[in-house]
């Protein structure tokens, strides 16, 4: 068990680490999708084996031990996890828990709250009178673009079609669900903070990509964006986000002034071997944990 | 008659606007609505569903005649309302457009966009 549990271990932290990375030098529509699913399964595999490892310190309570049917005393003798560590396992389980439950609560309010906005109106695109400038869609199905007063006046009708262009690509791939699972998944294990990015930042480039296949111009695309990001930072009236999450806008750009991406197979096959391991070692972890409650089983299974 | 809650009988002239053939008088209004309404009643709402932007009236002889507001408009302003308040989670549900830039990137884009 403790090599199956090393090597899940191994895994999310290899996932964790290298995914990011890779992600940006795929496709976006690559990225965004390989990313999620994997952040999906390593949130999974983290819960997995946090459970396995508190169950052997837990199951040696004696109520838990006497309804599990197995011997606190054999557990604690053939156990190969120290208490100590398994005890952390449970409360990083419970904190997960605890994150997951929270966060998914507050996005799901959140989600009913945009789309309560709209309900009562089949209009696809919002003009919201603004002075600042903005464009963003609601979640699907059935969501809705909304840009404000502000950003069409200081567009060229081109432009104007570019932002649309992009904004009907978030609703038409379901991106908004993408980056929901990816932050549920973050929520689960915190070590997905830089994947979860790198999926925010694939989302955002696969809908540039569809927009520039849209209006057949990736310079009017690139130019569009950098335009409403420097009219959305001169009408500011304080930063809006922290410069931790900068960069995005002008690697944008650039990646819409170069050719479009290739898909290099060898980097998805090396994320997609990791995934594949990752759930081999979890399932080999769940494995070997049940054949340690049925080793010091006191009713033995015939 | 059923006690009525003030958002309640806001919903309902709302809905009797919607059902209507076209722009109400108050007293058309009330009437429309079962119950024994004060006309006063029914004016003191209208005016809030104003101030709020739900409806819209224009002058008809000596007195308004109201309508509900165009419901993609109404969308709009509701809209407007979450877009000005600042909720992580909502921030986090929207696909937006373009994010804040750091003062670095706003060189970088100003130098792009002169190439």
């Amino acid at each position: 068990m403790t090599a199956a549990v090393v090597a899940a271990l191994a895994a999310i932290l290899a996932f964790t680490a290298v995914a990011p990375r890779l992600g940006h030098r795929l496709p976006p529509s690559v990225a965004a999708s390989v990313l999620t699913v994997g952040s999906v399964l390593v949130a999974g595999s983290t819960g997995v084996v946090l459970a396995v490892l508190a169950l052997t310190w837990l199951g040696q309570a004696p109520p838990v031990a006497q309804l599990a049917e197995w011997s606190p005393y054999a557990l604690a003798a053939a156990n190969p996890v120290p208490n100590f560590v398994a005890a952390g396992g449970l409360a990083l389980l419970a904190a997960a828990g605890l994150r997951v439950t929270i966060r998914a609560l507050r996005r799901g309010r959140a989600v009913m709250d945009v789309r309560r906005c709209h309900r009562g109106t089949s209009a696809t695109v919002l003009v919201v009178d603004s002075l600042r400038p903005d464009a963003f869609a609601t979640p699907g199905p059935g969501g809705r673009i909304v840009v404000t007063s502000a950003l069409l006046a200081a567009l060229t009708p081109a432009e104007q079609r570019a932002v649309i262009a992009h904004e009907r690509a978030h609703l038409r791939r379901g991106h908004a669900w993408l980056l929901l699972l990816a932050d549920l998944a973050e929520a689960t294990n915190p070590l997905l903070r830089h994947t979860f990015r790198a999926v925010q930042h694939a989302v955002e480039r696969w809908a540039d990509e569809d927009a520039a296949r849209h209006t057949g111009d990736r310079e009017l695309v690139a130019r569009t964006i950098a335009r409403v990001a420097l009219l959305r930072h001169d009408t500011a009236a304080r930063p809006m986000t922290p410069a931790a999450t900068g960069g995005q806008v002008p690697r944008r750009v650039r990646a819409l002034l170069s050719p479009r991406p290739r898909l290099r197979p060898w980097l998805a096959g090396t994320l997609l071997a990791l995934l594949t391991f990752s759930a081999v070692a979890t399932v080999a972890v769940e494995r070997t944990g049940d054949a340690l409650f049925d080793r010091v089983a006191t009713v033995q299974d015939r | 008659m059923t006690r009525r809650t003030k958002g309640g009988l806001e919903r309902e002239i709302l809905a009797v606007l919607a059902a209507g053939p076209g722009p109400m008088t108050p007293a058309q209004v009330r009437d429309a609505l079962d119950g024994e309404l004060a006309y006063t009643t029914v004016l003191t709402v209208l005016s809030r569903l104003l101030e709020k932007g739900e409806v819209v009236r224009e002058p008809a002889g000596r007195g308004y005649v109201y309508g509900p507001r165009d419901a993609a408009e109404l969308a709009a302003r509701r809209m407007a309302e979450v877009l000005g308040e600042r909720d992580t989670d909502r921030e986090a549900v929207l696909t937006r457009f373009v994010d804040g830039l750091s003062d670095g990137d706003e060189h970088l884009l100003r130098s792009l966009l002169d190439r």
